[in-house]
């Protein structure tokens, strides 16, 4: 294998650095669509992942929404769970252990008030195989009455100084698209010690029933993901990649291989593969084998290379 | 954990009307290795080819799985569906050759019943697909009575497959067109009064035929086993989407927890 002898090139390089996590590669799947990771042994080799994020973690267990909880719309769907999970300490006592080795796995954080994001943070840092937090901002603030953190420049920026104050792992903020500017919501991130952005969680969405003339989820509202709302999620990590200096993580609707190179190009450092896992257990290391056949197409050597490269020439 | 679930593309062997209902027989060719499936057990079918991508509709269906057939070479895998929307309408245009992406077999199956139990099967609409695997398992220990319902004659899924497994079997259609005229649950009245013996009561249908069922079985003191249907995305216990109420607080995954399950574990009541 080298490139003297005239018949192959080198393989292409995948590896990336995201907020200080060293990935094999950019693709990650997404909080909430892959479980604890488990669930996608029989399908799927953890371990060709760039790594994974676990579904959100509170402090204490959590039951989600009563049903019904999903709906199909156009080219995709709309959810309301309520990030049901185990909380963090079984999390950490039962799931992780079932991870293989070597599989950068970040932890989803979450809360209703700060200092309960900020206990989620200090419970996992420490923790064998965590890598790294991913702080979800889209929770409804309690004591703001409700508005969600991340809609918020000022609850925003409390919350992303507690979780840093909480933690010297890296720190990566997700969040919500259903602001004006999701940028300028970046730029809080970066200025209270935040080493990556993720972009974008869900758009608040509302499915109708005409026949019953009622909401299609028992919550009413829901979050939309999917194809649908790719490109929506493309000029948002675009805006983002250009107003801060952190790394961002792009995800919203990415299906295959030519998806993650379109969130590269848009100034994304990795990408994660959220609604298509549910689709295709095996879509991810799919779109890992994409991107390298990708780069031995177009002789791009490095896949960081790819990183913010859109021509516009 | 469904351990034993595989993703498999398996091309269209036969997708032919039944009847004039709009019932079909979807016949797909799976690997000769393809997991054994349980009676009850369902799988994940892709409404398209991967190539090229379409995401619309974006969601794979559940669909029973009906009956399976080894071959040397390859499993015969059959799934009876019914043309109601617009997945199984693009579904109904594939011609044979056609692969499809499939993921399965999922989910928690029926426990056949006892030896010298008396097996009552209760089937409505698309519901039938679900119990011949169990009537097919259980005829052999058990005394299995099979009581179909449907709209219409041309409603009653796999009917011929039924009446070629020599079990028991009674009819009704709610236009009198095969068997008796009226609901299904009007035989199982009878059946149950009937039955002497350990009786055990299984059904898969409409969720007011499934909450009738429960009730009469309830009524009788005989256990009653019940095969959901909810929306879900993934099938396999991620996307949490087919939560159904236990009782309390309780809340159970149809593709992971079931999608059979005891009356006991549910809030008949207050299912989907």
């Amino acid at each position: 294998m080298s490139a003297q002898d005239g018949t192959t090139a080198p393989a292409p390089d995948l590896s990336v650095d995201f907020a200080g996590i060293a990935l094999r590669n950019p693709v990650l799947t997404a909080s909430g669509t892959f479980g604890y990771g488990v669930e996608f042994g029989p399908f799927l080799d953890l371990t060709r992942l760039g790594g994974f994020v676990a579904k959100s973690l509170t402090v204490d267990p959590r039951h989600g929404n009563p049903p019904p909880r999903i709906v199909e719309t156009p080219a995709g769907m709309l959810n309301a769970i309520s990030l049901e999970n185990v909380g963090v300490d079984d999390f950490v006592a039962t799931k992780l252990p079932a991870i293989p080795d070597g599989v950068p796995v970040i932890a989803s954080v979450f809360g209703t008030e700060i200092d309960r994001y900020a206990e989620v943070c200090k419970r996992l840092t420490g923790v064998p195989k965590v890598a790294g937090l991913e702080v979800n901002a889209s929770c409804p603030h309690v004591k703001a009455g409700g508005i969600e953190f991340g809609q918020d420049p000022q609850a925003l920026a409390t919350l992303v100084a507690a979780c840093r104050s909480a933690t010297d792992l890296p720190l990566v903020i997700k969040l919500s698209p259903n602001v004006t500017s999701p940028a300028e919501m970046a730029r809080v991130c970066e200025g209270e010690g935040a080493d990556g952005i993720a972009a974008i969680n869900t758009l608040q969405a509302l499915e109708v029933d005409p026949e019953t003339r009622r909401p299609a989820l028992a919550n009413v509202l829901g979050g939309l993901s999917g194809p649908a709302i790719r490109p929506v999620a493309q000029r948002i990590v675009f805006q983002i990649a250009q107003a801060v200096s952190i790394p961002v993580c792009g995800m919203g609707g990415i299906t295959c291989a030519a998806d993650a190179v379109r969130f590269l190009l848009c100034g994304a450092t990795a990408i994660q593969v959220g609604t298509a896992n549910y689709l295709n257990p095996e879509v991810a290391g799919e779109i890992v084998e994409g991107l390298a056949a990708y780069c031995e197409r177009h002789g791009v050597a490095r896949v960081a290379d790819l990183v913010g490269a859109l021509d516009r020439s | 954990m469904n351990v034993n679930a595989v993703r498999s593309l398996m091309a269209i062997e036969r997708n032919e009307a039944e009847g004039r209902g709009g019932n079909r027989r979807l016949v797909l060719r799976a690997p000769a290795d393809w997991p054994e499936p349980a009676p009850g057990q369902f799988l994940m079918l892709h409404l398209a080819p991967p190539e090229p991508p379409r995401h619309d509709p974006l969601l794979p269906r559940p669909m029973a799985v009906y009956r399976t057939e080894r071959r040397p070479d390859a499993t015969l895998l059959e799934v009876l569906y019914k043309v109601v929307g617009r997945g199984t309408s693009l579904l109904a245009g594939y011609d044979p050759g056609v692969a499809l992406p499939v993921v399965g077999p999922l989910g928690r199956g029926f426990e056949t019943p006892g030896a010298g139990e008396t097996a009552l099967l209760v089937g409505g609409g698309t519901g039938i697909a679900s119990l011949y695997g169990l009537a097919a398992a259980a005829r052999a220990q058990a005394d299995v009575h099979v009581l179909l319902g449907a709209r219409h004659a041309d409603d009653l899924m796999g009917l011929a497959d039924f009446e070629a497994l020599g079990v028991r079997l009674s009819l009704a259609t709610e236009d009198g067109s095969a068997g008796h005229r009226g609901l299904v649950t009007a035989l199982l009245e009878r059946a149950l009064a009937e039955a002497d013996g350990p009786t055990r009561v299984y059904a898969c249908g409409p969720t007011p035929m499934m909450q009738a069922v429960a009730g009469l079985a309830e009524g009788a003191g005989v256990p009653c086993t019940l095969s959901l249907e909810n929306r879900m995305a993934c099938g396999f216990g991620v996307c949490l989407g087919c939560a159904v109420h236990g009782p309390g607080e309780k809340l159970h995954l149809v593709c992971r927890d079931g999608p059979v399950f005891d009356t006991t574990e549910l809030r008949v009541d207050a299912l989907p």
